[in-house]
């Protein structure tokens, strides 16, 4: 019998939670740390059955690698050989960019440094990158342009001090549940709530203003937000005068984006945007989150300054119950950023075109040189991939098949590579077009840290072996580089992986396995006997004044028409995680959520003369999916929306592959589509 | 009644471990207080927010096992008896109820096994959540520890609680415990009466379907409510495939899901937040009263403190007697 504590392999929001082993070694439940900051002996329902999937029968427990086109059980040998062999060959012909290396935000920081330190030292390319790219790359973007730092300024309990709460484009209470209940709680004791979600979310149903902005028209609603602000004279000039910059312009761009202006485009009433307004300028301590709602648009980063902008202007930075609150979509999105899966920069966002950064990393990592110019996003190589220009994918934990924009041009892009390897837990939509798989230990299984949304560094410990001859990927990773002749990946435990992280990142500097054996610690955390950081931007911002961004709006790249009159938008639900692959495989949750579906308003279906529960066909310029009717108030007319979770209906064989211009994020939550009753 | 020290508690529990797989309040390494062996942690004699009953019915454990080639085999049988230290007053309650229900029909084995062979201790006095004392159950198990001021005072119902009661080593002290603990008949509380209003308005049908719509809007369906409710029995049933055998487990489930209902048409007679809510708080305070005589909730507060947005049963059947009981 064994109780061990780690953190829940779910959302950002970083509930600690006990994993009870029985005497024969099952996972026998879930309990909640009673004590830590953020669960407080409460779980959501998928922390609750975090235990379930791990011993499912579908676990990958051997390498497999394809032969006669079928994967077929191999030895670690021959699939680590053979991934090296066939890397190190299409690198010889086509350069060292022709790879691509896919990292994993539900991994650990250990195992996401190691891609990335894999990607750099051994094969000689910034071509990395992870799924941040689809939920936050442009809250990276977007806020170290306005704040100099693209993390939640504040923590998940400073919502206690808060007084009035924005939620924009963040369904919370599904999918960051222990922060959307928060919010509730907040509301109940007497917090102001104001909520833009074209959905009737829970949050919306329990606001004081639920704004239902058409989708794609967030910056016309929080321009004039800002306009009726500075109208009414409700800016916090001092907070303006002594700590920001850029206001002159700020101030210049939304005197044009009256409420009645916006109102057209947002499809909100001009009196509900001037009292959201006034309501969240009326706040001594107003704290904004947001989420996919905000970041998944070909205007994705411009929508993150808007909130920067309406934050600075309103002096919400700084202080317990202010801040703005990007909510990390995965259990460790916010560590796979740190870490450096990303194109363009090491750990702690330390550039890769700074020389002395490489000098730095080259010097500790003991290869001669690391390569300068920044890589390929995921997006963009996945169209390198279907031009043919990338030859080679490396994924370690993600399924792009489900999870990424236009899944026929994924598809295509993939079965074009030359050489696909993924390492998972669970076979999937992916591995399934893969030359070799490798079996990984899922978190259950092995030892690390995840980084919250709230930048907390706290530990995942192993509290079952791994299944057959899976290992954790950071094992993998350090065999795989020994095998290319690189020694400098092999370590005796996940603790000494960290002490090299920290030692070469600043903003993990003082992290380290005995400071976070029971409370894990908040970045900057640069040496230690430092604290930890509960609130950014404090005295100054990370970049020293916070910088206005005035936007503009753009119309989305695709928008309903004669021919595709529905407005489309995707997202997930509270019962299923990302593609599925282990919520599937949990019994209560999968009972919850059996099969594709499409929410529909019930006047679309009368028109159309849909009923409730019936299949129906949803068809984009993409592509087509069959998924049953759900018939609800919750989406307006003219709305479809279609969660991601589900291979048998793929959300992402409909939407459309346009991206940010600055982050290259996807805009998943606008296109056009049209629907039918199945025949 | 006898007293003892905690060494001497310690001592005693020691002192059967050969006989007993001995369960007991520790405080793990973040202070989260659970049922565990000794040596799990240090003894931290208190409330425990998981239910202890789990003992006997775990959160999710194996039915049996299937070979392929036809044997059905059921988990094996635990070495030694359980002795599980840490139920409250509420929870023997709770236990009796649980115990009534898989011993009801067909009695459920993999329950019984472990549930008769064990040895029960309640817990009371100044163990509680900030000092409070616990009410004594006076039964409902083989003995209680009944804690003041750092000692332990043994009182023993059952022929197993005496034979046990004989292996402790402590002081016979008259006055024990001092102060209102002593009495076993327990002043019904505040929030006993509190429940009991709210049970008497549900049956008499003085809430409005708009209350539970109401309520439904704050249920983010984590499904604590069910989960850490002593009483609550419910569980699903999952069969795993591999190529050599076939494994059937049970699962705590949760009334609060709308899979638990569902019919296989896919209509739902429990199809929407408001009745799920409803039936929750319904089936604790109305169904059992008319069923078995006695309200479901035996007032141990864990859903309370479980509930992520407070609407636990205290919150609701407060607002149910605020708003819906007669003014005096």
């Amino acid at each position: 019998m064994k109780k061990v504590l780690t953190t829940c392999p779910y959302c950002g929001t970083g509930c600690a939670l006990y994993l009870l082993v029985d005497d024969d070694g099952r996972l026998a439940g879930v309990e909640p740390s009673a004590t830590h900051p953020t669960s407080r002996g409460r779980l959501c329902v998928k922390g609750w059955n975090a235990h379930a999937f791990v011993r499912h029968p579908d676990r990958l427990t051997t390498p497999l690698i394809r032969r006669n086109g079928k994967l077929r059980a191999a030895s670690w040998e021959e699939a680590l050989q053979l991934i090296v062999a066939r890397l190190r060959a299409i690198q010889a012909a086509h350069g060292v960019d022709a790879a691509m290396f896919l990292s994993s935000a539900k991994a650990t920081n250990e195992e996401n440094y190691l891609l990335m330190k894999l990607a750099r030292a051994v094969f000689h390319t910034n071509n990395v990158d992870h799924c941040a790219r689809l939920c936050h790359s442009s809250t990276v973007v977007g806020l170290a342009d306005t704040l100099g730092s693209g993390a939640m300024t504040n923590s998940i309990a400073c919502i206690d001090a808060a007084d009035t709460i924005f939620v924009i484009g963040s369904n919370t209470t599904e999918q960051h549940p222990l922060i959307g209940a928060r919010i509730i709680e907040a509301k109940a004791r007497g917090a102001r709530l104001i909520v833009a979600d074209s959905r009737r979310i829970r949050l919306g149903r329990l606001a004081d203003i639920h704004l239902r902005q058409r989708n794609g028209a967030d910056i016309p609603l929080l321009n004039a937000m800002m306009h009726v602000i500075l109208r009414e004279g409700l800016a916090d000039r001092a907070f303006i005068a002594a700590r920001t910059e850029g206001f002159a312009a700020l101030r210049a761009a939304v005197a044009a984006w009256t409420p009645e202006r916006a109102a057209v485009l947002t499809g909100v009433p001009a009196d509900e945007i001037a009292a959201a307004a006034r309501l969240f300028a009326g706040g001594e301590r107003a704290m904004i989150f947001y989420a996919m709602g905000i970041t998944q648009h070909t205007h994705g980063v411009d929508n993150v300054r808007a909130i920067a902008d309406l934050a600075l202007l309103t002096g919400n930075f700084g202080r317990p119950g202010t801040g703005v609150n990007p909510l990390r979509g995965q259990n460790n999105v916010q560590g796979g950023c740190d870490m450096g899966a990303l194109p363009n920069v090491f750990t702690g966002y330390q550039p890769v075109a700074d020389a002395a950064v490489r000098g730095k990393f080259a010097a500790a990592w003991g290869t001669p040189q690391l390569p300068d110019a920044p890589g390929l996003t995921a997006t963009a190589a996945m169209n390198a991939a279907g031009q043919g220009r990338v030859k080679a994918f490396f994924i370690l934990g993600e399924n792009p098949m489900l999870s990424d924009p236009d899944q026929g041009h994924v598809r295509r892009a993939l079965e074009k590579l030359d050489f696909l390897v993924v390492q998972d837990i669970f076979p999937t939509e992916t591995s399934a077009l893969a030359d070799v798989v490798l079996p990984a230990a899922c978190y259950a299984e092995k030892d690390g840290t995840f980084t919250s949304t709230e930048r907390r560094v706290q530990r995942v410990r192993q509290a079952v072996a791994p299944l057959g001859m899976a290992r954790a990927d950071w094992q993998i990773l350090g065999a795989l580089a020994q095998t290319a002749g690189y020694g400098g990946m092999c370590y005796p435990d996940a603790e000494r992986i960290m002490a090299e992280i920290a030692a070469l990142t600043p903003l993990y500097g003082g992290v380290a396995y005995d400071r976070i054996d029971i409370l894990g610690l908040q970045w900057p955390c640069p040496v230690r006997q430092h604290p930890g950081t509960p609130i950014l931007h404090a005295g100054a911002f990370s970049r020293g004044r916070g910088r206005f961004r005035p936007v503009e709006y753009q119309p989305p790249p695709e928008e309903p028409d004669a021919e595709y009159p529905f407005l489309l938008t995707t997202g997930r639900t509270y019962f299923h995680w990302h593609t599925g692959t282990m919520t599937r495989r949990t019994h209560l949750l999968d009972r919850e959520e059996r099969g594709p579906f499409v929410e529909l308003h019930p006047e679309d279906a009368a028109a159309l003369g849909i009923a409730d529960r019936q299949t129906v066909v949803i068809a984009t310029r993409r592509g087509e999916i069959a998924a049953q009717a759900r018939l609800t108030g919750k989406v307006a007319p003219g709305l479809l929306f279609v969660p991601f979770h589900f291979a048998e209906g793929a959300a992402n064989a409909l939407t459309l592959n346009a991206l940010d211009p600055e982050a290259m994020i996807p805009v998943y939550k606008v296109c056009a589509a049209r629907l039918r009753r199945a025949p | 009644m006898k007293v003892l020290t905690v060494r001497q508690l310690q001592a005693f529990l020691a002192a059967i471990a050969g006989d007993y797989d001995v369960r007991v309040p520790v405080r793990l390494p973040d202070g989260t207080r659970m049922l565990a062996r000794p040596a799990e942690g240090p003894l931290d004699i208190g409330p425990l927010p998981r239910k202890p009953v789990e003992v006997f019915f775990p959160q999710q454990g194996l039915v049996f096992t299937a070979e392929a080639a036809g044997d059905i085999r059921p988990p094996a049988l635990a070495a030694k008896p359980l002795f599980v230290l840490g139920f409250t007053a509420a929870d023997l309650a709770g236990l009796a109820f649980t115990d009534r229900f898989f011993a009801a029909g067909l009695p459920d084995d993999l329950y019984g096994n472990r549930r008769q062979t064990a040895a029960i201790v309640g817990i009371a006095g100044s163990c509680g959540a900030e000092g409070n004392r616990l009410p004594v159950a006076g039964g409902n198990c083989d003995l209680e520890l009944i804690v003041d001021n750092g000692a332990y005072g043994v009182a023993a119902y059952t022929e197993t609680g005496r034979a046990l009661a004989a292996r402790m080593r402590g002081e016979e002290r008259e006055n024990f415990p001092e102060g209102s603990a002593t009495d076993s008949t327990a002043p019904v509380t505040e929030i006993r009466r509190m429940l009991q209003r709210a049970s008497d308005l549900l049956l008499a049908d003085r809430v409005p379907e708009a209350f539970w719509t109401e309520m439904a809007d704050y249920c983010i369906a984590c499904t604590a409510c069910n989960l850490v409710c002593p009483t609550c029995t419910c569980f699903g049933v999952e069969d795993r495939c591999w190529p050599e055998r076939t494994e059937r487990s049970r699962m705590w489930d949760s009334c609060q899901l709308d899979g638990f209902m569902r019919e296989a048409s896919g209509h739902n007679p429990l199809g929407s937040e408001a009745l799920r809510t409803r039936r929750r708080i319904h089936h604790k305070l109305a169904a059992d009263v008319v069923r078995w005589g006695q309200l479901g909730c035996v007032a141990c507060g864990r859903c309370d403190t479980a509930c992520p947005t407070g609407i636990g049963m205290f919150a609701v059947a407060k607002e149910i007697v605020a708003r819906y009981a007669e003014k005096k």
